[in-house]
C-alpha cells in the first residue's frame, strides 16, 4: 500500500495482486492506524473487491472525509449532531468514484463539521500525527491526512474551505490539492462556507493527486456552481518541463525579518525554503520576490471568520434534531432543538455561530460582513494582478512542522500571523493551490504551496510535479520519530 | 467599542436555540474582540466603501439554465429514514398549538 496508483494499477492489471488482497491489507492497516492515531469514524469492513478495468482506480482503496454524504454508510461530520445520520445517497465526487471502481474503506474523522484547523475537535476524539503522536495532524481533514500519511491507501478524499486539505497534507508529508471552485461538485458535502467550500484531495505524489481529480470533476446538474472541465485532463497534462515558468512569493510572508521574535522552526522552515526556491531555478524557472499590502494581509484573518462564521451561521440552521439527528429533550419543540444544538455542537461551533449571527445583524452587516467582502476582493484581485505576470505563488505553508498537541488554539489570538492563514485567500478566488512536502525540521514534514488561477489547473500540477521530482520527499510514508 | 456585551452574546444564543456555559460566553467576547479590532482597521484602508464586495467565489461564472425536466423526488420512507420519532409516514412532535404542557 505504500505504492503509487500507477504502481498498484499495474500489478492489478497483470495480476501480481488482486483488488481483494489489496482491501485486506487496508483494512488490516486501518485498524491499526485507528488504533495508535484515531484517524477513523468507520471501517468498512465488509468493503467488497471490484473488477479491474483500464480507469487507473479500479480495485483500489481509498478513504472518504466524514462531511460527505455517503448512501446507507453512517456520515457523521464528525459531530455528535449527526452521530447517528446515514444518507439515503452518495456526494456525486463519491458517485463518481464508485463509478470508476474505486473501493471506499474508511470514513475519516475531521474537525466538527470541517470547521477547525486543529484534528482535535471531532467527536471521536483527537486525531494524532504519524510522523509524532505529540503533535496534530491539522485539520480539517485530518484522518485523511494521517491515513495517507500512514499508508492505508494511497488517497483519501478532502474538503477545504480555509486551508482543510493544504495544511493537514503539510503538517504530515503529503501532498494536498484542492482544484478551481467548482471543478468538482459539492453536492453532497455537508456545507460549512459555500462560497468558500472546496472538495479536493490528499494523496503522496502529484500525479495521484491529478489522477483521483480526473476521476471526481465535472458538471453535475445538481451543483449550479459546477463548471465544464471536460476539456482538462491533468493527469494527461503533467509533462515536467516547466521551462519558461515564473513564480513569485511574498516578501512579507517569507523574509525572516518580518517577524519580531522567530522561533528557530520558524527560521528553519523559512531559510529550507529560500533554499529550494535556489534550487527549482535550475529547472528553467524564473522566481521572483513581489510586495503585497501588509494592512490586507493583516486582515486576511478576521476577513475569514467573519465569512465564514456568516455563511456557516445559515448552512447550518437546519440541524434541530427533529428530521434527522438525535432528538433532543424537551417539553415542546423549541425546548427538543435547544437541547440537541446545546449538547449536539463543541464549544468551537457555538461560538462560530454566535459571531456569525452578530456579523449578520442589520445594523452590523455594513461595518463588519461588507467590510470583510470588500477586503476579500482586494485580496484577490492582487493576487489575480500577480497572474497576469506569474504562472503561480510560490509559499511556505505555516509556520514550521506540526504544532504539539497541547499547543492547540482555535481561537484568534492577536498575533496570529498571516504565514499561517494565507492558503486561505486559495478559497477566496477559487484559485487551484496544491501542497507538497519540502523538506524535514526536527525530523518532522514541512511543506511549501503553489497557487495559481482559476482553471489553470493543469499548469499548476505541472509546476507541482517538476518541484516534487527535484526533491526526495514524492510518495513517503510517515515513520514515528519519537 | 463595539457593542458586543456578555447579555448580547447569551441573547444571540438564545436566538440561535444554543446554550451557553459562562466560560463559552467569555470564549466568544475573546475572540469578537480580535476581529472587531482587525475589521475596524480595515474601515481606514483607502477607498474602501467604494470597493465591490465579493460574495461569488468565480466573477466570471455564467449560470445556465437547466432544462424544465420534472425528476422523480425521494421517496417518504427515505425522508423519515433519519428521524427518530415517526407516526406512520409523518414526523411526530409534541403538540404545537397550544400544547406546550402537555
Amino acid at each position: 500500500m505504500n505504492k503509487t496508483i500507477e504502481e498498484l494499477h499495474e500489478l492489478l492489471k497483470n495480476k501480481t495482486i488482486t483488488s481483494q488482497e489489496l482491501i485486506k491489507e487496508s483494512l488490516k492497516k486501518s485498524h491499526e492506524v485507528n488504533e495508535k492515531y484515531n484517524a477513523f469514524v468507520t471501517i468498512l469492513d465488509d468493503a467488497k473487491e471490484t473488477p479491474i478495468t483500464d480507469n487507473l482506480l479500479s480495485g483500489i482503496p481509498f478513504g472518504i472525509k466524514d462531511n460527505y454524504s455517503t448512501k446507507d454508510i453512517l456520515s457523521t461530520g464528525s459531530s455528535n449532531t449527526l452521530k447517528n445520520y446515514v444518507p439515503f445517497f452518495n456526494a456525486t465526487a463519491v458517485e463518481k468514484l464508485l463509478n470508476a471502481g474505486a473501493v471506499p474503506v474508511n470514513k475519516t474523522v475531521l474537525d466538527e463539521f470541517g470547521m477547525g484547523g486543529t484534528g482535535t475537535t471531532g467527536h471521536t476524539g483527537v486525531v494524532k500525527n504519524p510522523w509524532d503522536p505529540k503533535r496534530m495532524t491539522a485539520g480539517s481533514s485530518a484522518g485523511s491526512a494521517c491515513a495517507v500519511a500512514a499508508g492505508v491507501y494511497p488517497y483519501a478524499l478532502g474538503s477545504d474551505t480555509g486551508d482543510s486539505i493544504r495544511k493537514p497534507a503539510a503538517y504530515c508529508g503529503i501532498v494536498g490539492y484542492k482544484p478551481t471552485y467548482g471543478m468538482i461538485s459539492r453536492y453532497g458535502l455537508f456545507p460549512f462556507a459555500s462560497s468558500l467550500d472546496h472538495c479536493g484531495v490528499l494523496t503522496r505524489s502529484v500525479k495521484d493527486a491529478a489522477i483521483v481529480v480526473d476521476n471526481m470533476k465535472g458538471l453535475d446538474e445538481k451543483d449550479m456552481t459546477t463548471w465544464d472541465s471536460s476539456p482538462i485532463n491533468l493527469f494527461q497534462s503533467i509533462t515536467g518541463d516547466i521551462k519558461g515558468k515564473k513564480l513569485c512569493y511574498i516578501k512579507e510572508l517569507c523574509d525572516i525579518n518580518y517577524y519580531p521574535d522567530p522561533s528557530n522552526e520558524l527560521k528553519e522552515h523559512l531559510k529550507n525554503f529560500r533554499e529550494k526556491l535556489e534550487n527549482f531555478k535550475s529547472l528553467g524557472i524564473e522566481i521572483e520576490s513581489v510586495s503585497v499590502d501588509q494592512n490586507l494581509l493583516n486582515a486576511l484573518p478576521s476577513v475569514y471568520v467573519a465569512i465564514s462564521c456568516v455563511e456557516a451561521t445559515s448552512n447550518m440552521s437546519n440541524l434541530t434534531g427533529i428530521i434527522f439527528g438525535p432528538r433532543g429533550k424537551g417539553k415542546n419543540v423549541t425546548e427538543m432543538m435547544m437541547d440537541h444544538r446545546t449538547t449536539g455542537f463543541s464549544p468551537l461551533i457555538k461560538r462560530r455561530f454566535i459571531i456569525g449571527s452578530y456579523i449578520l445583524q442589520k445594523e452590523n452587516q455594513e461595518r463588519y460582513f461588507k467590510n470583510a467582502c470588500r477586503v476579500r476582493r482586494l485580496l484577490v484581485n492582487t493576487w489575480k494582478k500577480l497572474f497576469e505576470k506569474y504562472d503561480a505563488v510560490i509559499l511556505p505553508v505555516g509556520s514550521g512542522p506540526a504544532k504539539y498537541l497541547d499547543e492547540e488554539k482555535e481561537t484568534l489570538s492577536k498575533d496570529t500571523q498571516v504565514l499561517e492563514e494565507h492558503l486561505q485567500i486559495g478559497n477566496f478566488g477559487g484559485f487551484p493551490s496544491i501542497t507538497i512536502p519540502d523538506g524535514f525540521i526536527n525530523n518532522l514534514p514541512v511543506a511549501l504551496n503553489i497557487t495559481g488561477n482559476c482553471y489553470d489547473d493543469a499548469n499548476i500540477l505541472n509546476i507541482a510535479y517538476a518541484l516534487e521530482s527535484s526533491m526526495d520527499y514524492k510518495n513517503q510514508i510517515a515513520k514515528e520519530v519519537e | 467599542m463595539n457593542n458586543f456585551t456578555e447579555e448580547l452574546v447569551d441573547d444571540l444564543a438564545a436566538k440561535l436555540l444554543i446554550g451557553l456555559s459562562k466560560e463559552e460566553n467569555k470564549m466568544v467576547l475573546d475572540e469578537f474582540a480580535i476581529i472587531d479590532e482587525n475589521l475596524r482597521k480595515v474601515e481606514t484602508i483607502p477607498n474602501i466603501k467604494e470597493v465591490e464586495p465579493m460574495t461569488h467565489t468565480l466573477d466570471d461564472f455564467t449560470f445556465s439554465l437547466r432544462s424544465d425536466t420534472a425528476y422523480d423526488s425521494i421517496s417518504i420512507e427515505d425522508a423519515l429514514k433519519n428521524c427518530e420519532v415517526i407516526e406512520g409516514r409523518e414526523v411526530e412532535v409534541p403538540k404545537v398549538v397550544g400544547g406546550n404542557d402537555e
